[in-house]
């Protein structure tokens, strides 16, 4: 077994150890004797994301929004509005996540469109959502409660097309008002927290290369793994939230 | 001088003298009362001082004690904010102290280290002479926001001082695009092309894109992260050429460096007296700002040779089989301390201490940009790696992930018992704590061995 993982923007998409997801990705499959080959697709590159078992994006900074967008409506937003629709497992986080969704509004109203492939949208707002936070996934994003840090000052809304990935136990979320955090539809996961996200969450972590596992292959097992120094971080991010 | 500012002297002054009798440092504290009383304080007393302003995410404190050193060589009579208080309040505080009650300064030069988000307020009341800019990387995110944030930060802070010459680090192009908008004079360093092996592009780096027009730069060579040749193809903004130029880093030690420097036209042999390549920049950057103030080129270059940093960076200590404190707060930073050990030759312990205090960034989502998997390829030399601090759990994991064995990770929380550990080995012992476990630590490590408190 083998999964193809392709990490978008890893040159501009890259502001909070997004990198470590992608290295928990894949070694979370070599400890499993399962094939992990990763493809970073920076700007410039060509759009077909066909070939691809998962697809990881990361959050950015400002600085480089305008050169992200010129590129995604080259030809990527397509593409990925397809993969999405066709079930191809996401994980977008914070900047990335935001991208997925139909707009964002600065705080002074000007509009940037972003890709539209998932019905949510994000508003600026002046007060900056940050800080360790956690939230418990959803029964069909396996239930458990992940750990983070979240630094957003967009204020994310879901329509009626997507469920949220989870509900906030402590922090912010999606907009600080109506405790959801994050986004599901089909095979896409979109949260903003990063820290990264995934290591300290390996139970979360196993959940998404299940789903990318299961729709390549069908059916697919995870061998369990020794998470006690994964899941001590875990705890003691947790315990601190109180 | 105002009866404002007189009172505002002397509250600080008490203040300080209350908080040395109870033992604390007083470095911020009686300034920001001060400030309360007169806000205009620092003007007030920095309009007869010639001061240096050393700012950047990386490196300010080492390159301030390099410029020190210069000043003490050169005989100047000056004073530093030397206690790492590099807001306007600790930096207001210093000068109180270096101040005669009604006011008037008992010295000459002042070194004066300023946090890059405190610029803004520091520079217009400071207006120093020369204004080092180290460089920019990104730095605790959740605290100064974007790097490029921070760079807008700065250049506001310097439109408050026009007269300043500024000392920017040619090879950084987020550092160097100061030049192009500020009318202030400018100095370059750098290190030239050929001086270092040159790197593969980084697969992070904190300037991709031109801080112009946005297109990607292209690149001569990299001496590492963004820092190097670069060059916009597309509206022309590149790197320029650096007055003081190190041409060949003739050989990097455990213990220091050797360099060729071209200085104005002239070759010069630089010993620097502190490991790692950042501190060729550092020591660049120092050479220049001191050499801009006025002290003697041989004298400034020989203050390199000699002089000690201490306060964490790179900090020798008497324990164990000799170790060093060398403090890390970014992916940058850590990254020039992971290639440093590559470099050690004999078995060594390594003790990571991560805290997630205000000081430090409450995010620690940056140690996963730091290259760690470099400690993979030192498994034959790793003794021993312990992780410490508050967010001990997190380096743990992080260095799992690193590819070291979670069995090898050894995790103790409590300075006391792991400075009793670390007192019993033979080996070097190479300790990387952020800023506020430096100071827990640093202090526990002087009761057991001796050194300095930190307002010493």
């Amino acid at each position: 077994m083998e999964l193809k993982i392709c990490h978008m923007y890893p040159d501009v998409l890259n502001l909070y150890g997004d990198g470590g997801n992608i290295r928990c990705l894949t070694r979370r499959l070599q400890w499993r004797g399962i094939g992990a080959e990763v493809t970073r697709m920076p700007i410039g590159s060509p759009a077909s994301l066909s070939g691809y078992d998962l697809v990881f994006i990361g959050g950015g900074q400002d600085f480089e929004q305008q050169v992200l967008l010129e590129d995604l409506h080259r030809g990527k937003d397509r593409e990925i509005r397809a993969a999405v629709e066709d079930g191809l497992p996401f994980l977008t986080i914070c900047g990335g996540y935001q991208m997925l969704g139909s707009y964002y509004e600065t705080y002074d109203g000007q509009r940037c469109d972003f890709i539209g492939a998932l019905d949510l949208y994000t508003v600026g707002s002046k007060v900056r959502m940050i800080g360790n936070y956690s939230f418990r996934c959803g029964e069909e994003s396996g239930g458990s409660v992940v750990v983070g840090f979240e630094n957003h000052s967009g204020k994310t809304w879901l329509g009626s097309g997507v469920q949220p990935l989870g509900k906030v136990l402590s922090g912010y979320g999606n907009n600080g008002e109506d405790g959801s955090e994050g986004a599901r539809y089909k095979n896409v996961f979109g949260t903003y927290s990063h820290g990264p996200l995934l290591p300290k969450n390996p139970a979360f972590c196993d959940h998404i290369l299940l789903t990318a596992l299961e729709r390549k292959y069908g059916t697919a097992e995870l061998a369990p793994l020794d998470d006690t120094a994964e899941r001590a971080a875990h705890d003691e991010v947790l315990a601190r939230l109180g | 001088m105002t009866f404002r500012a007189v009172l505002a002297i002397l509250l600080c002054k008490a203040l300080r003298l209350f908080s040395r009798l109870v033992h604390r440092g007083g470095t911020a504290m009686p300034g920001r009362y001060a400030l309360r009383v007169c806000p205009d304080l620092l003007a007030i007393l920095a309009r007869d001082v010639r001061s240096v302003a050393i700012t950047g995410t990386n490196g300010k404190t080492t390159s301030s004690r390099m410029i020190e050193e210069a000043f003490a060589e050169q005989g100047l009579s000056y004073f530093a904010n030397r206690s790492g208080a590099n807001l306007i309040s600790g930096i207001t505080t210093e000068f109180v102290m270096n101040c005669t009650p009604g006011g008037r300064m008992k010295k000459e030069y002042a070194v004066i280290e300023c946090d890059e988000a405190a610029a803004r307020t520091v520079f217009g009341q400071l207006k120093p002479r020369v204004i080092v800019v180290t460089n920019l990387f990104r730095d605790q995110l959740d605290r100064y926001g974007e790097v490029t944030h921070t760079l807008e930060n700065i250049r506001v802070a310097v439109q408050g001082a026009p007269g300043a010459l500024l000392c920017l680090n040619a090879d950084c192009s987020l550092t160097s695009s100061l030049a192009e908008d500020l009318p202030n004079r400018c100095v370059f360093f750098g290190i030239d092309k050929g001086a270092v092996p040159s790197r593969e592009k980084p697969e992070l780096s904190d300037a991709t894109h031109c801080i112009r027009c946005k297109t990607e730069y292209e690149y001569d060579y990299i001496s590492y992260g963004h820092l190097g040749g670069f060059r916009c193809p597309h509206c022309g903004y590149a790197r320029h050429e650096a007055d003081y130029a190190v041409t060949d880093v003739v050989e990097q030690r455990a213990d220091g460096s050797s360099l060729v420097m071209d200085i104005r036209g002239t070759k010069q042999l630089v010993e620097v007296n502190l490991p790692a390549l950042y501190n060729v920049y550092n020591a660049a950057g120092a050479l220049a700002a001191a050499v801009e103030m006025g002290v003697d080129l041989p004298v400034a270059i020989s203050a390199l040779g000699r002089f000690q940093c201490g306060f964490g960076r790179m900090e020798k200590f008497d324990l164990g089989g000799g170790a060093r404190i060398m403090l890390v707060k970014n992916p940058a930073g850590c990254n020039q301390v992971l290639e440093f050990l590559q470099n050690i030759k004999e078995k060594f312990i390594l003790v990571v201490c991560l805290n997630d205090r205000p000081a430090d960034g409450t995010d620690v989502s940056w140690i996963w940009d730091a290259d760690f998997e470099a400690l993979a390829g030192m498994t034959g030399r790793l003794e021993q790696v312990i992780v410490s601090g508050d967010r001990a759990g997190d380096m743990r994991v992080r260095i799992k992930y690193a590819g070291i064995s979670d069995a090898f990770i050894q995790e103790e929380r409590d300075y006391e018992a792991l400075v009793d550990k670390l007192e019993k080995t033979d080996k070097p012992i190479f300790i990387m704590p952020t800023y506020t476990a430096m100071l827990d630590l640093r202090q526990v490590v002087i009761r057991h061995c001796g050194g300095a408190e930190f307002w010493e």
